[in-house]
């Protein structure tokens, strides 16, 4: 079998002085597979997705993309992680949505030619095509989160992840946003309470409650056992409970 | 009302490169600047050229008075005080109980020309700004090789503080909500300064977000940005049009000055 995408080994991670937020996670996502990080609030989601990226010093194996993580890897670990934080505007930091795409192609080291070309092409992948002259401050929170995917998108990471990336989205512009997640075959962890979300764009999911590893399985089967999610204070999808 | 909302204009001022409007606007207002005393004949050319230019670009005249205004009030309390104080030939007096005010006529023409010259470089930066996208003016400032830790301040500036303005007014409103107004002041006065603190501390967890999505895509301290824009020979001329006409400026003040 080919190298998993993602391999965490062992993963821990305590808070200055505090509690340990992640107590030993291992997981494997093989590549073009999709997972959905589910668990309740203060499960260690978002910890664990920042301890991938290096930003947080984890105690365990971390390897993305061949690289084990560590202090001196972190800056190439990234260049084949995708991360789409939850709040988009915080991703989004350029005057202007072009600039903001181009911006990880460019510290890539890409030519000028190719940074426009994948710009270009990741603004359309997103439907945000001839956005970028236009100011992030001036777009709807559906096409914050888009040009958000977009400026990840533009540098062709391995592997896609995405925090709550449905926070805050009308049902059209969540639809719009599932809708184009499924057309995308990159290796993809997806993290969030968005339960129909993961239900829809995921094959597999993972359940993280107290900074372990609860539950790893099929999400078809996962999402529909109704006490599995309940003990670990979820409920069930609203498309699998209306169907009950 | 955004500084650039009139900046997406495709007059040919707005065609110039940012560089060398930039650099125009800089001899433009270091000309108004070093006119002598108290005459005004200096002021019309520049305040002519001006004209010309927002003319050009297509800038209402509404809009350009509505931001001098906006930023008028630091220089209008002196320039309303200096009549009164300069010493010079009293032109009339007002009485205000016990106490009467003199207005001299080197007053009045030392606020007039105080006054042209705030005006005009208000207006000269306006121009800059009114007729360029604010990227433009920031990859202008970049190319003049002016230090890189500032432009990135201003970009951040720029991208953040309506983002900001919005979280603040979200909180007022929620604390509005429920204080009505009313209450001690002791009362509101510690909510004003919570508010002050907890926003201090959502920058500083929002900064840290925005650094974590920078380093995320590939950040190490510089900010990538291939030039869009080149000076031409438009530009060229255009900037040395303006630099003639500073010249005539300042010619025409030390001239007719003696």
């Amino acid at each position: 079998m080919a190298e998993p995408s993602l391999e965490l080994v062992d993963v821990r991670y305590r808070y200055h002085a505090g509690a340990e937020v992640l107590r030993g996670v291992t997981f494997s996502v093989a590549a073009g597979e999709r997972v959905g990080l589910v668990g309740p609030n203060g499960a260690g989601k978002s910890t664990l997705l920042l301890a991938i990226a290096g930003f947080l010093p984890a105690e365990g194996r971390i390897r993305v993309a061949g690289h084990t993580l560590n202090r001196s890897t972190a800056r190439d670990v990234r260049r084949h992680l995708g991360i789409v934080f939850q709040d988009p505007d915080d991703q989004l930091f350029m005057p202007r949505v072009g600039e903001d795409v181009a911006f990880g192609p460019l510290t890539m080291g890409l030519a000028p030619d190719e940074v426009r070309a994948r710009t270009a092409e990741a603004l359309e992948a997103v439907g945000l095509a001839g956005f970028d002259d236009r100011s992030p401050y001036h777009l709807s929170q559906g096409e914050k989160q888009r040009a958000a995917l977009a400026t990840v998108l533009a540098m062709r990471p391995q592997i896609l992840a995405l925090d709550e990336p449905t926070a805050g989205l009308d049902p059209r512009a969540r639809r719009r946003l599932i809708a184009l997640l499924q057309n995308l075959t990159t290796t993809m962890l997806v993290v969030g309470h968005d339960l129909d979300l993961i239900l829809e764009v995921c094959g597999r999911a993972i359940l993280l409650d107290r900074g372990q590893v609860a539950a790893d399985g099929p999400a078809a089967e996962m999402l529909r056992d109704g006490a599995l999610l309940e003990s670990h204070g979820l409920e069930l999808p609203l498309s699998v409970a209306g169907r009950g | 009302m955004m500084l650039d909302h009139f900046a997406a204009g495709r007059t040919p001022v707005h065609r110039l490169d940012p560089v060398a409007k930039t650099l125009a606007s800089l001899v433009l207002i270091l000309a108004t600047v070093l006119v002598r005393r108290d005459h005004l004949l200096p002021f019309a050319l520049v305040a002519a050229a001006l004209v010309c230019y927002f003319a050009i670009g297509r800038i209402p005249v509404v809009y350009a008075a509505k931001r001098v205004l906006i930023v008028s009030p630091f220089v209008l309390a002196v320039v309303v005080l200096f009549p009164f104080f300069e010493p010079g030939h009293r032109l009339w007096a007002v009485h205000v109980g016990p106490w009467v005010l003199s207005v001299s006529d080197v007053g009045l023409a030392r606020a007039a020309h105080l006054g042209s010259k705030f005006v005009l470089c208000a207006l000269t930066t306006l121009g800059l700004l009114a007729t360029t996208p604010f990227h433009g003016v920031l990859e202008g400032l970049a190319r003049l090789r002016v230090p890189r830790a500032f432009v990135i301040q201003l970009a951040f500036l720029y991208r953040y503080l309506w983002v900001l303005l919005d979280e603040l007014m979200r909180m007022r409103r929620a604390r509005a909500a429920r204080d009505g107004g009313l209450g001690p002041w002791s009362l509101r006065f510690r909510s004003h300064a919570g508010v002050v603190g907890v926003l201090f501390l959502r920058t500083y967890d929002r900064a840290e977000r925005i650094y974590w999505a920078m380093a995320a895509r590939g950040f190490d301290g510089r900010l990538p940005a291939p030039p869009t824009q080149r000076m031409t020979f438009k530009d060229a001329v255009f900037l040395c049009g303006v630099a003639a006409l500073a010249a005539a400026v300042l010619t025409l003040d030390r001239v007719a000055y003696g």
